[in-house]
């Protein structure tokens, strides 16, 4: 395994982000969670658009849907958040789910059209069913409480969402090596093909779509939780930029790049958060420039200078097998990329 | 024995086949024939499930299979070679096989059977971590080939083999198709190259105007101007 190989480099951040609270102020405290979050969001957008090749524009509505959900939950039906965030991300997944449906029809250009206008619309009914989502101003949330752990929220949520984000990377990581994530590739690459060898094209993208809004789910309640504090303006179309921004700065079809484009992404953000005006040209500036000039992004930058950065949609060594007879067989064939 | 009877295929309001029946009896290789836009691969792709006909019937060993999803119809045993090859360019060529084997589970099988593609197709034993992207053209086309036989199918539909092959190679996939069909394949063969049809099927069905408008024995295609000029336009 090389040094700075992608699984070094991740472990290191793991081992960083572990210790941040520990040394830093409550400011980049907020800024470490927000990363993590953004981690979240970027991965679930990467396996849909990078791994499964459906060009969506819903991500940031997926993530309102969580914040919402998760919100709303507590406020309306005093659920406890412990159990509103699990169901945001439900209902987040579900969505999911279902805008997958006309993806089956429409590919390409209509499908990002028609997820811009699913997007819109989830925006317009945050602003307009006041009685529910109480409108512009949107809504306080209730605090979380991490008793009866010995730490503050601010901390309590971090390591929280740390934990999460871990989990979920790792998942991530299994999943595009595994039948689904070469299944979602294929698809990607060669629809008919795919369709013609019997890969069943509505539950792959069924199960992309559900995946991707589970994970904007999960990063909803989460942000939701460290805001205390949910409107419409924080999921529009400036929130979808970024998150294309971070697969396109990170490298699509790339887990490891996933994270470091949510790094690069919220470095920025929060770098010119004194110049507001300029946020959105300089992001509109940046994808042009890397799409330009470093279509891979800075996954397939690594991928060409450093060792250890190739993510193989195949692990090493066999495939699970569920049949013990057959993984007693001398084991010939299991050499593998 | 795959039947096809009075099978109807329209795009919209574009019927693009009328009514088309032939059979590809077992063990057989059966080719189809047709100028451009004659409706060749619509009756693969409604072979494979791609395509709904309007009406008719596809039975295959007595099975219906007009009307079924894909991957119920690669189930059945049907499998489909598309088109210009179709690999997928960003994953290895051991990925490209195995993903073949989508609809099983069965993973001794799918391990014994990845073998035997190997050892059939020693150049790909060879290339098995490159990327199928990065292959020639004829090696792309055993991919494609190899890939296909992954789904462990009794009748294999081939859409112009040769299409796109050095000339050199076009005889290598004559001997791979002969070699396939001696394991006992069925095989439909849809092809430009009469060549290539003729030295390995033994029936030719030529379509045109979406109806079958001339079927013998395909040995005798070659030596038949009349059918050649009217249907084949040579």
């Amino acid at each position: 395994m090389a040094l700075f190989g992608r699984r070094n480099i991740l472990l290191a951040l793991l081992l960083l982000g572990a210790a941040a609270p520990f040394f830093v102020n409550s400011y980049q405290l907020f800024v470490a969670n927000l990363i993590v979050v953004f981690v979240l969001l970027s991965i679930g957008l990467n396996i849909l658009v990078g791994y499964a090749g459906q060009l969506a524009f819903a991500n940031a509505a997926m993530f309102g849907i969580g914040a919402y959900g998760t919100g709303l939950l507590q406020v309306h039906f005093g659920l406890p958040f412990w159990m509103a965030f699990p169901l945001g991300a439900v209902i987040a997944t579900s969505v999911g789910l279902a805008i997958s449906l006309p993806a089956l029809r429409v590919s390409g250009l209509y499908l990002a059209l028609s997820t811009l206008a699913f997007a819109e619309f989830t925006r317009w009914v945050f602003l307009h069913w006041e009685s529910v989502t109480f409108g512009a101003g949107g809504f306080k949330t209730p605090p979380v409480s991490f008793e009866p752990l010995p730490v503050s929220k601010p901390v309590g949520l971090y390591y929280l969402s740390l934990i999460l984000a871990t989990v979920l990377v790792v998942l991530a990581q299994n999943l595009v090596r595994s039948r689904i994530g070469r299944a979602f590739v294929a698809v990607r690459d060669g629809e008919v093909a795919a369709e013609s060898l019997g890969i069943d094209l509505l539950r792959y993208k069924a199960l992309a779509f559900g995946i991707s809004g589970f994970y904007a789910g999960i990063a909803g309640g989460l942000y939701s939780a460290m805001l205390n504090y949910v409107s419409p303006e924080g999921y529009d179309l400036f929130q979808m930029v970024l998150h294309k921004a971070m697969i396109v700065v990170g490298g699509i079809a790339s887990i490891g790049g996933s994270v470091l484009g949510a790094f690069a992404v919220v470095a920025l953000l929060e770098g010119l958060r004194e110049v507001k005006g300029v946020q959105e040209i300089a992001f509109g500036a940046i994808l042009v420039v890397f799409i330009l000039f470093m279509p891979g992004g800075i996954a397939a930058f690594l991928r060409r200078k450093v060792r250890g950065w190739d993510e193989p949609v195949h692990r090493a060594g066999p495939p699970p097998n569920p049949d013990p007879a057959a993984a007693a067989r001398p084991a010939s064939e299991a050499a593998r990329p | 024995m795959l039947a096809i009877r009075h099978l109807k295929v329209a795009y919209g309001i574009t019927e693009v086949l009328r009514d088309v029946s032939f059979e590809v009896p077992q063990g057989r290789i059966v080719a189809l024939l047709g100028g451009n836009g004659s409706g060749k691969t619509t009756v693969l792709n409604t072979l494979t499930g791609l395509v709904k006909p309007v009406s008719g019937s596809i039975t295959f060993e007595g099975k219906e299979c007009a009307g079924l999803a894909p991957d119920a119809i690669v189930r059945a045993g049907i499998c489909q070679v598309p088109q210009g090859r179709e690999v997928w360019p960003g994953m290895t060529v051991h990925d490209n096989l195995e993903l073949g084997a989508a609809t099983r589970r069965d993973w001794p099988g799918i391990r014994s059977d990845l073998a035997e593609i190997y050892a059939m197709f020693p150049k790909l034993a060879d290339r098995k971590k490159r990327y199928a992207g990065s292959l020639s053209g004829g090696e792309q086309q055993m991919v494609a080939i190899g890939r296909a036989l992954m789904a462990r199918p009794r009748c294999l539909l081939m859409d112009e083999p040769s299409a796109g092959l050095a000339p050199a190679i076009v005889g290598d996939m004559v001997d791979t198709i002969l070699a396939l069909n001696r394991r006992g394949l069925t095989i439909l063969l849809v092809e430009q190259n009469i060549g290539v049809a003729a030295a390995v099927a033994e029936f030719a069905h030529i379509l045109q105007g979406g109806e079958i408008a001339f079927s013998g024995p395909a040995a005798g295609l070659v030596d038949n101007p009349a059918v050649l000029r009217s249907y084949l336009g040579r």
